[in-house]
């Protein structure tokens, strides 16, 4: 699937669902990094997870990779393929 | 955005310890033609390059270079554990060890700290794509002298590998450059600066 120059309504959706998702991973990893023995945060830890694969992989289904381990297409290389995080447009 | 893998990118074992080998190869943590600068090079040279293979180009080394400075800190480490005094005291690593301790900081061998003068970002494909082709064989001659100054094998086997990506991304940064060119216009190859993107 070639990724959109202008990212489409459904792809800057999936990315905002991803960042947010990845924000409160990134807030329970550093909570979990102090408190190892907390069983709530090890449960909403592995519940983000989940969300966070789904999110993912609809992601890079339609809207380019997120990786290098994520160029979908088995015919076309999107890795290089714009706009870039930094520009406007990718946000 | 980054994220961590939890692993080296090449193993990394070494047996014995040596302090002044690692007053050495420090030099590729912080040094003029280390990985942190090469790293720093290749990441930020991304935002001014017109065209995406380049910037990709750039995105997959830079993050590799970031890869590798955990490879030559896991040296440094490996080499620097279980000293006694005696042993710091009677190395060249002692005027370190004063300052850091075996904490890993980035400087050169000659104990200039890491320093952003070692990098040269211009804004301009051909100039910065040029400094990186350098800048690789600058990097490979480095890790040719430390592979002049020890014989350890468990130092080395890391070492050479290090030296192999160097040959590898001097390659892909050769591909980068001429993709940039056939963007040029021909008849005007040198004299066209492409630093400004077009409008899409």
């Amino acid at each position: 699937m070639k990724q959109q120059h202008q990212p489409c309504r459904s792809c800057a959706e999936a990315l905002a669902l991803l960042r947010a998702l990845d924000f409160a991973i990134q807030e329970t990893v550093l909570y979990l990094d102090a408190y190892p023995e907390c069983r709530q945060a090890l449960d909403y830890y592995h519940t983000l997870l989940h969300k966070r694969e789904e999110a993912a992989a609809r992601y890079e289904d339609t809207c380019g990779p997120l990786t290098l381990y994520g160029n979908r297409s088995t015919d076309s290389w999107d890795w290089t393929r714009g706009p870039w995080p930094w520009e406007a447009e990718a946000n | 955005m980054w994220t961590y893998d939890k692993k080296l990118q090449y193993p990394v074992k070494i047996k014995n310890p040596n302090p002044k080998l690692a007053s050495l190869i420090i030099s590729q943590l912080g040094g003029p033609d280390g990985e942190l600068a090469a790293s720093m090079r290749y990441l930020n040279q991304r935002y001014s390059m017109p065209y995406g293979q380049v910037t990709g180009i750039l995105t997959d080394v830079g993050t590799e270079e970031l890869a590798h400075l955990e490879m030559v800190a896991a040296i440094l480490y490996q080499l620097t554990r279980n000293l006694s005094e005696d042993e710091i005291e009677k190395s060249p690593f002692a005027t370190y060890f004063v300052d850091h301790t075996t904490g890993i900081y980035p400087i050169a061998a000659s104990g200039v700290p890491m320093d952003m003068k070692y990098v040269g970002i211009k804004g301009d494909v051909i100039a910065d794509l040029n400094e990186d082709l350098a800048a690789e064989q600058k990097a490979r001659v480095t890790y040719d002298n430390i592979l002049r100054l020890t014989d350890d094998p468990d130092v080395r086997d890391p070492i050479k590998y290090l030296r192999e990506r160097e040959i590898v991304h001097y390659q892909r940064f050769g591909d980068a450059l001429r993709i940039a060119q056939d963007h040029l216009d021909s008849k005007n190859f040198y004299a066209f600066n492409p630093s400004f993107k077009p409008k899409r």
